[in-house]
């Protein structure tokens, strides 16, 4: 599984999205469900799938899935596949 | 903020409890607080009236949680004190009051919630039947663990709940003021944090539960499902560690929440589980467990994974 998979399929199991409500172009805002809660399981799944904790701090700031790549991705997490 | 209320003695109340103040109580326990407390009573499910100077509400977490939110929706100046009947929801030292709805479980937070007092009566829980017992020690376990691994929770809570668990470690099942108050610091420790999956599932099943199957309440739930939540926990290295770090032996939890287990009613209540999956997962409490619960983890569950 690509890293680009992994993250796809615990965004949709953190935000409880169904397969076809997901994109790599949505923001906080059109994710009804990336609230406090969302923020809090969000920040979980990732130090589980990924390795690398985020501060509250961190996590608060992330406002798109483009925004946890560009984490990920400053923590040297690849998503070149 | 206040998160905890404070303890006091009989001694000091009978100084302190206004000529006009009533006790509001279930019908079992109306003689023995009347006779303890020489105030009027109130019985159950009836209400007293607002604006008396103080009601001293005695009796489970039910009773507790909806006299903290009466006073603060209907009576606002009366001085609340709480008398729990039994260890385990710690509703006398919580800002949290959680009210059974049709169907549902209405969440109130803040710390005008919290009793201005609360008092332990151990011997109240003397006639308890050991079922009884149990659960609500299932439920103190479940609010302690669950708010030492909440991930919103802090180092110096964490210090605090460590020390409820060791206590918990040690306690002997007939230590009942023991039980009372670690399972009050339990509940206050875990309001500062969050709880987890075993609360997420006790929410959603307690009031879909129907009376011509099984009917468990709250606390039968979470002692029900400690067992089984821990061990999927403990799938993650995260907390494991947690748990190291903090002093906390991870086999003697184990073996502690496993006894409590039982094979026959979890195995009864997995039709409701299935059923009800999705809304677990959507449960506040569920989505600040100390491990993501996916939908996919509900086989972990049905398939009974814990216990290989």
């Amino acid at each position: 599984m690509t890293n680009r998979e992994k993250l796809r399929d615990l965004l949709i199991d953190v935000f409880l999205l169904e397969d076809d409500e997901f994109d790599f172009s949505l923001t906080q805002e059109q994710i009804e469900t990336w609230d406090s809660l969302g923020t809090v399981s969000m920040a979980v799944g990732l130090e589980e799938a990924f390795g690398h904790h985020m501060t509250p701090e961190q996590a608060v700031e992330v406002e798109s899935i483009q925004g946890i790549i560009d984490y990920l991705t400053s923590c040297g997490v690849s998503f070149a596949d | 903020m206040p998160t905890e209320a404070p303890l006091w003695s009989f001694e000091k109340l009978s100084t302190a409890f206004p000529s006009d103040g009533r006790v509001w109580t279930l019908a079992r326990f109306a003689d023995r607080a009347h006779e303890k407390f020489g105030k009027e009573i109130v019985t159950w499910p009836d209400a007293p009236p607002p604006n008396l100077s103080a009601v001293i509400a005695l009796g489970g977490g039910t009773l507790i949680d909806r006299a903290k939110v009466w006073r603060h929706h209907e009576s606002a100046a009366t001085k609340l004190f709480a008398v729990p009947s039994m260890w385990g929801s710690g509703a006398e030292n919580s800002p949290v009051a959680v009210i059974n709805g049709a169907g549902e479980k209405e969440i109130f937070l803040g710390a005008e919630y919290l009793p201005d007092a609360r008092l332990i009566w151990a011997e109240l829980a003397q006639g308890a039947s050991e079922l009884r017992r149990r659960n609500a020690c299932g439920d103190t376990w479940s609010h302690a663990l669950e708010g030492f691994l909440s991930p919103i929770a802090s180092d110096a809570l964490r210090e605090q709940l460590a020390s409820v668990i060791r206590g918990l470690l040690r306690l002997g099942a007939a230590d009942d003021q023991g039980w009372f108050e670690l399972s009050a610091r339990a509940c206050a420790g875990q309001a500062q944090s969050s709880v987890g999956l075993v609360h997420g599932i006790a929410h959603v099943l307690e009031p879909r539960l129907g009376t011509g199957r099984t009917a468990l309440g709250h606390a039968a739930l979470c002692r029900t499902f400690a067992w089984p939540v821990f061990r999927y926990d403990l799938g993650s290295p995260k907390v494991v560690g947690l748990l190291k770090n903090f002093g906390l032996e991870v086999s003697a939890i184990d073996d502690v929440l496993r006894g409590f287990f039982d094979r026959e009613i979890y195995r009864e209540l997995q039709p409701d589980l299935a059923e009800h999956w999705k809304k677990v997962l959507r449960d506040p409490c569920t989505r600040t467990n100390s491990v993501v619960v996916r939908p996919a983890s509900l086989s972990y569950f049905t398939e009974e994974k814990f216990d290989e």
